[in-house]
């Protein structure tokens, strides 16, 4: 492998706009995008100190959140292509001498560039669309569950604006445990629900070990380029980076090329990609808001925001990308597999969401971060819409979330903007020609097929791609139409008003292999789905038109700038520290110097660092093809094609003849497969596979731990106790207590000491 | 015994005939006096009787050390017995009083009865 | 540090109240100990309270007082007369690290008292006396700077912290008491046999070896001198192994551990948080104070052999916290697993390390003595520490409840929170220092590597050390888990006595479900303390610049010129002075 990718792996690479020095300025109003939520956080902390019964938290937290968001607007429409550092107050400042690397330096500084506005635009926004939705959607919790709700809501926000904002390693590093606290309090939500806190606790946990190694990549980064200042980092890195373009990968140290692959660890945590993913699908157990704004579209994406502000270091290391990329599309065709057996609408979204990450990461390893940036997007969009819609759905049909129990209900008066919602975020997923995810996931597609020796990724995505349609549109296919039919969940047991906040007698929401009828068809006469009112409808229907609309980003550029294919989004990456230059886009401009010395951005529009994209025009390019063809001129027929079979697989299986809810076509075909559908509906048993070869052999060392040091160290220690007890006990029968034992003893000493100094005297 | 010492007693007005008496008759009878003391100890169970014998041996520890202190002629000996004396004058009174405690308690005189010291 | 020797008069200069301020924040709680002792009953616990808040305040005073500015000279220097032919005296003065370690005991003081106002009703007098004799014994620690008397007050220490456990325990009080005795008591006669070998070597030294040397005496900076001219290394290692016994039972390193748990396990509320809070604290002093400074070289030598039993500390104590029932031995259990984070970063040797070592004395005790707090809440209610028979309670007690994750939080050393400031720093000082850096290991030949500090420990430890962290998380979650969360779980025996809280128990107090005034009161404080020292540490980093700075100095003398250098450097002082004869 290591061959294939050692011409790829950055022939070259120069950081387009990373090697612009910064601007330093002193604060700025872009710090008020990091207190504004934290305003909103004293605000909804306020409200549950006083118990205030209202919407007032979500109200504020939207406003506060509206507030950032225009800022960030602002930001951006300010924003030179030049990175920006803005000062803030000192965290972190250790000195031991006045040498490069003896001081430890890592404040509340910003570091804003192009990439660092893209991810606050989509962040902000939703997160302001999303608790507008919640403020709705979380009615049922009115008091001090509703305000804290907003307050860890807003505390999200601050740590996801740290953590991307942040101008160094250790406030990304801030903002990167912070939002894991904020995602642990989400998903334990509902804390007397015992998979709640479970899910919690496993989301926090597998993080952590990520997060292990995230910080010995920050130490190594620090041992070796002597700062953790971003600036700093690619300041060092440069001469590495030459050594990279030269191909001499035997110049760089290997423990510089190791940092990239442990900061990948750390991103392979948050993002959940294998091995570290198994959390994610577990984490739905949160309030559905949550796993959209968190879970789906924001934090999760803090991985791939990782190595794409990271990118320079990543094109140092001949493993680390390869590494990505791999692991990247065999969590995609992982996770699709495992989603296509579900039958929880939410897990199933959940699952498409590992894979949807898992195809990022393939495009940050197969050198498009454009493509991943893109995608990433591209995604939040449109699957915060998909989650957004499977809450509403989940929130009408009191927590009713199995397919099988659920069908055509756009049927129902008041459902026609979710059922709308869905198809959109079902085409989106599905990557229906023209809609926003169909270029970004063609984009991604085609650059893995460019980039020698990642065409079996490409194939890989492809193929995955197939599945997310099949499965995207199965749950279109049995929930939003078909025959009308429905069943509560078992929410309905508890009063209304505790609704999702499970009863002490609420049990486990054991949705997906739920086979006990205890809610029959007599229950569903008295049951009325309740619709959604005016907030849910009113976010959906906006993401709804912002998710078909992101397809424009393709069309949109940038003012005064080369325009890029892919639009808006590949030009903001370009400009930041995640652009590179791609050798045979290099090849190219070199050509067209001897061409006629067309160089720079031409008539064409092709500017001397275009990425991979449009390099692929070029013939003499060792890129790789697509069987022959131009990667990206063919993909958007591939892979609509690839997405129509797919779809149509599920319209056949799923739709076509199917009269009840329960069944479909696809249920006489699984017997074909034998154990294998079983064996994906159980996740490839990967949880149980955690369970006993790591939990369970853990435990067993902890209980021997716990025993040895019960007997042995203790059983030392009391042994020592014990030894002048011993002797006592030993000697103490001479003590009998009686005069005339004490006098005997007193005669025989008298006389041994007699005896002595007559043996003495003797000689 | 030196010639020296002879004549000091001799001066001193000693009969000629204790000049044979010698410290070796002193500490043997000093000795004879603690080994009856130490029998009596051990083989008598009366506290009272026990009681003497202590004092006896004490009272023969006395002699030895008035007989050493008249050989090397050094009073210290001498002063020591004094306090030996006293103490033993104090002590009886407290002995003796303890006991007759003792044998209110139990009626007995039997040192056998109180062996409530036992390890 | 250097010649603190020269005697302070107070006399000759007049009285000024900057020599007495030590001696004040010693007397006040030791005469309001006296106070409640022979004062009545009743007014026992309101004299604690009055006696630990004027404690505080002084305490207030003197660090504002203070210059910060020059954290490493040591101020308030006062030395009184003892037994001056032995050259005992009350000698005294703080440097930064004493003064922040003085601090969190006198914030302590308080909350202390709040936290025991209704849980000790017999014998109250007793309790709250000890309890301010104790809170004077550990200012005695931090203020002394003659051996003797630094000896006397970490010793005495032991005598109200036994009342406290043995009589104001729970039910293994008596065995718990014997055994913390008796355990940290013999450490510390092997560790009081080193440091007499020091002021002994001194004593042996030429008189013109430098100023103070040839004559008995036991002011800490002669003997510093001392020790670090004449000791061989021989001699370092034998002291430095007596010390060690002293102090790493007080920590407690790895295998000296076991009376932790069960003293913590026994003591009440305000015992465990005291210990947890401070008297652990004079174990890892003991060893920033003493045994780097006396056996630098030997320190050094061993620290891969310290850095080891610190992670084996980490791993293991944080393994045995997974599977503990009870929530008090669970945390104790994490003390021993986060001091090993603590003199892992001690034995780092290098600016980083040793910063987080300071700063986790400090904020262990804050994020810590609050969890125990809570605990302690929670027993007074339910009278049960299992987490078997009590979970769920953030339902019944919200504000507890936010609370116990805020400090688990804290605890688990997210970042934001003070637990992350030093536990990252003492990771980062163990990943730093290692003198394998850029010297072809894994390749990295001839690359310079600017943030490598000399060093024998490494990657290696900092990544195995850093484990703990995760399973940090998972103890500490799980406990969360199963007494926060969860559906809510009570005692069976108090199952119908909810209504009426108060019959149930024998507590006079009829403590309401959640928390009261009194008890947000105690934790607030703490609360504060561990967000702003998260959020902002600059002022303890500017604190402890000097020290430190002096500190990695005096090591990279030792580690540059060896250890004769300090023999040497008395030779030729010796050498001169012959000569000029």
């Amino acid at each position: 492998m290591t061959n294939l990718l050692s011409n790829f792996c950055l022939a070259s690479a120069a950081p387009g706009a990373a090697t612009l020095s910064p601007i330093l300025l002193g604060p700025s109003e872009a710090q008020l995008i990091l207190a504004l939520p934290i305003i909103g956080l004293l605000f909804c902390t306020l409200c549950a100190i006083f118990r205030v019964k209202s919407k007032a938290p979500a109200f504020f937290t939207v406003a506060c959140l509206a507030g950032a968001f225009a800022l960030v607007v602002r930001l951006y429409l300010n924003k030179t292509g030049t990175p920006v550092i803005t000062s803030g107050f000192e965290w972190f400042f250790l000195e031991w001498g006045d040498g490069k690397g003896q001081r430890l330096v890592a404040n509340f500084s910003l570091y804003l560039d192009s990439l660092t506005i893209l991810w606050m635009l989509f962040v902000t926004g939703l997160a302001t669309l999303i608790a507008l939705y919640a403020s709705e959607y979380m009615a049922g919790d009115l008091g001090t569950g509703y305000c804290r709700f907003f307050a860890a809501f807003n505390l999200f926000v601050f740590s996801m604006s740290c953590l991307v904002m942040g101008d160094n390693l250790l406030l990304l590093f801030l903002g990167w445990e912070g939002v894991g606290l904020c995602s642990y309090l989400l998903i334990g939500y509902f804390y007397k629900k015992p998979s709640a806190v479970e899910a919690a606790k496993k989301a926090f946990i597998m993080n952590r070990i990520g997060d292990l190694g995230l910080l010995m990549g920050i130490g190594l980064t620090f041992v070796h380029f002597g700062s953790i200042e971003y600036r700093d980092i690619f300041h060092a890195a440069q001469p590495y980076i030459e050594a990279a373009k030269a191909g001499k990968y035997n110049e760089i140290p290997f423990l510089v090329q190791l940092i990239p692959v442990l900061l990948a660890i750390g991103a392979f945590g948050k993002s959940a990609q294998i091995p570290l993913y198994v959390w994610l699908p577990d984490a739905m157990e949160g309030p559905t808001p949550v796993s959209a704004l968190i879970h789906a579209a924001t934090m999760v994406t803090a991985g791939v925001y990782l190595v794409a502000r990271m990118y320079p270091l990543f094109l140092l290391s001949e493993y680390a990308l390869p590494l990505v990329a791999w692991v990247g599309a065999l969590t995609a065709l992982l996770a699709a597999t495992i989603g296509m057996a579900q039958f929880d609408i939410k897990r199933i979204m959940a699952y498409s969401t590992v894979s949807q990450l898992g195809y990022m990461f393939a495009g940050l390893g197969g050198l498009s971060s454009t493509g991943a940036a893109f995608h990433v997007v591209t995604h939040a969009f449109f699957k915060a819409l998909l989650f957004l819609a499977c809450g509403a759905i989940m929130h009408g049909f009191a927590g009713q979330l199995d397919l099988r129990k659920l069908s055509g209900i756009r049927r129902l008066k008041g459902w026609g903007i979710v059922s709308f919602g869905m198809l959109v975020g079902c085409l989106n997923l599905s990557g229906f020609p023209f809609t926003s995810g169909f270029f970004s996931k063609d984009m991604l597609i085609g650059s893995e097929f460019l980039t020698p020796g990642m065409a079996p990724i490409g194939w890989i995505l492809l193929f995955t791609a197939g599945l997310t349609a099949y499965y995207t549109f199965r749950v279109f296919f049995r929930v939003i139409v078909g025959p009308l039919h429905y069943e509560p969940g078992d929410e309905l047991h508890s009063a209304h008003d505790e609704h999702g906040h499970g009863g002490e007698n609420h049990n486990e929401h054991a949705h997906v292999q739920d086979d006990h009828q205890h809610h029959d068809h007599g229950h569903g006469g008295h049951f009325h789905p309740h619709a959604p009112g005016w907030a849910i409808n009113t976010v959906l229907l906006t993401l709804s038109v912002l998710s078909l609309s992101a397809s424009a980003l393709n069309f949109l550029h940038l003012p005064n700038q080369p325009h890029i294919e892919g639009g808006i989004v590949p030009e903001l990456v370009m400009e930041s520290s995640a652009a590179y230059e791609s050798p045979y886009a290099r090849h190219e401009a070199h050509e067209g110097t001897g061409d006629g010395g067309h160089e720079g951005p031409d008539a064409h529009g092709t500017p001397s660092y275009v990425p991979t994209a449009i390099a692929l025009d070029d013939p003499h390019a060792h890129a790789g093809t697509f069987l022959g063809w131009n990667p990206h001129a063919v993909m958007f027929y591939v892979s609509g094609a690839v997405g129509f079979i797919g779809i149509f697989v599920a319209f056949v299986l799923h739709y076509v003849g199917r009269t009840t809810a329960a069944t479909a076509k696809a249920d006489a075909l699984l017997p074909m497969l034998g154990p294998i559908p079983g064996w994906a509906q159980h996740k490839w048993y990967v949880d149980e596979f955690y369970k006993y070869s790591i939990y369970w052999p853990l435990i067993i060392l902890a209980n021997l731990c716990n025993l040895f040091d019960k007997l042995i160290i203790d059983g030392i220690v009391r042994l020592f106790g014990a030894i002048p007890r011993w002797i006592g006990n030993t000697i103490r029968p001479t003590q009998s207590g009686e005069l005339h034992g004490y006098a005997a003893g007193m005669a025989a000493g008298v006389a041994v000491l007699l005896f002595i100094v007559f043996i003495l005297t003797l000689r | 015994m030196t010639t020296e010492f002879t004549a000091t007693l001799a001066q001193a007005g000693y009969p000629a005939a204790f000049q044979s008496i010698t410290l070796a008759h002193y500490l043997f009878i000093s000795g004879a006096m603690f080994s009856l003391g130490l029998i009596g100890f051990l083989t008598r169970r009366n506290l009272i009787i026990m009681f003497l014998c202590t004092e006896l041996m004490f009272q023969a520890a006395g002699l030895a050390l008035v007989a050493f202190s008249r050989f090397h002629m050094n009073m210290t000996g001498q002063s020591f017995v004094i306090f030996i004396v006293t103490v033993a004058a104090a002590e009886a009174a407290m002995a003796l009083a303890l006991v007759v405690l003792l044998f209110r308690r139990r009626e007995s005189l039997d040192a056998e009865e109180w062996s409530e010291l036992k390890g | 540090m250097q010649n603190a020797a020269t005697p302070i008069s107070a006399a000759a200069a007049g009285f000024q109240i900057q020599d007495w301020w030590l001696v004040l924040l010693m007397a006040v709680p030791l005469a309001f100990s006296f106070i409640i002792a022979f004062g009545a009953p009743h007014r026992a616990r309101a004299t604690a309270l009055f006696g630990t808040l004027v404690a505080a305040a002084l305490t207030t005073v003197v660090l504002f007082q203070f210059n910060w500015g020059n954290g490493a000279a040591f101020q308030f220097q006062n030395r009184i007369a003892w037994l001056p032919s032995l050259g005992i005296s009350f000698s005294m003065g703080v440097d930064s690290v004493a003064m922040l370690l003085i601090a969190l005991t006198g914030l302590l003081g308080p909350l202390c008292v709040l936290a025991s106002w209704t849980a000790i009703t017999d014998r109250v007098r007793t309790y709250y006396a000890w309890l301010l004799a104790l809170q004077a014994a550990m200012v005695g620690v931090f203020i002394a700077r003659d051996l003797i008397l630094f000896y006397i007050c970490f010793e005495f220490t032991l005598i109200p912290m036994y009342v406290l456990i043995s009589l104001y325990g729970s039910t293994n009080r008596k065995r718990a008491a014997t055994t913390f005795f008796l355990y940290t008591f013999t450490g510390s006669m092997i560790a009081l046999a080193g440091l007499v070998y020091v002021a002994w070597v001194n004593a042996g030294l030429p008189k013109d070896a430098f100023e103070g040397a040839g004559t008995w005496t036991f002011d800490i900076a002669v003997l510093q001198q001392a020790a670090q001219g004449s000791l061989t290394m021989a001699q370092q290692s034998l002291v430095l192994l007596a010390l060690m016994a002293g102090f790493a039972v007080k920590v407690p390193l790895f295998p000296v551990h076991t009376w932790l748990p069960l003293a913590h396990t026994e003591a009440p509320t305000a015992g465990s948080v005291i210990l947890a809070g401070v008297l652990l604290k004079l174990g890892t002093y003991g060893i920033y104070r003493f045994a780097l400074p006396f056996c630098t070289g030997a320190f050094i030598q061993y620290a891969p052999f310290l850095a080891v039993l610190c992670i084996i500390g980490i791993l293991y104590g944080g393994l045995i916290c997974w599977v503990q029932t009870d929530m008090k031995k669970l945390v104790a259990y994490s003390s021993v697993a986060h001091l090993g984070f603590c003199v892992l970063g001690l034995v780092a040797l290098n600016t980083a390390g040793i910063q987080g070592s300071i700063l986790y004395m400090i904020n262990h005790g804050l994020s810590t003595g609050a969890l125990f707090l809570c605990v302690g809440f929670m027993y007074e209610r339910y009278h049960t520490r299992s987490m078997k028979e009590v979970g769920g309670l953030a339902s019944k007690m919200p504000i507890w409840a936010t609370f116990m994750v805020f400090f688990v939080m804290a605890s688990v050393g997210l970042p934001g929170l003070n637990g992350f400031i030093s536990e990252f720093l003492c990771i980062f000082g163990t990943f730093q220092a290692s003198d394998t850096w850029g010297k072809g290991v894994w390749g990295s030949s001839g690359a310079p590597v600017p943030g490598a500090t000399p060093g024998n420990l490494g990657p290696w430890y900092a990544l195995i050390a850093g484990l703990g962290v995760i399973v940090a998380a998972m103890y500490l979650l799980i406990m969360v888990g199963k007494v926060v969360f969860g559906p809510l779980r009570e005692p069976g025996a108090h199952g119908d006595a909810h209504g009426s809280h108060g019959e149930s128990h024998d507590s006079p107090g009829h403590l309401p479900a959640d928390l009261t005034a009194r008890e947000i009161t105690a934790l607030m404080p703490l609360a504060i303390a561990c967000l702003v020292f998260g959020l902002y540490p600059m002022p303890l980093f500017d604190a402890l610049k000097g020290p430190v700075g002096e500190t990695v100095a005096m090591v990279q003398d030792v580690r540059e010129n060896g250890l004769n250098n300090g023999a040497a450097k008395t030779a030729s002082v010796i050498d001169a002075r012959e000569g000029t004869r």
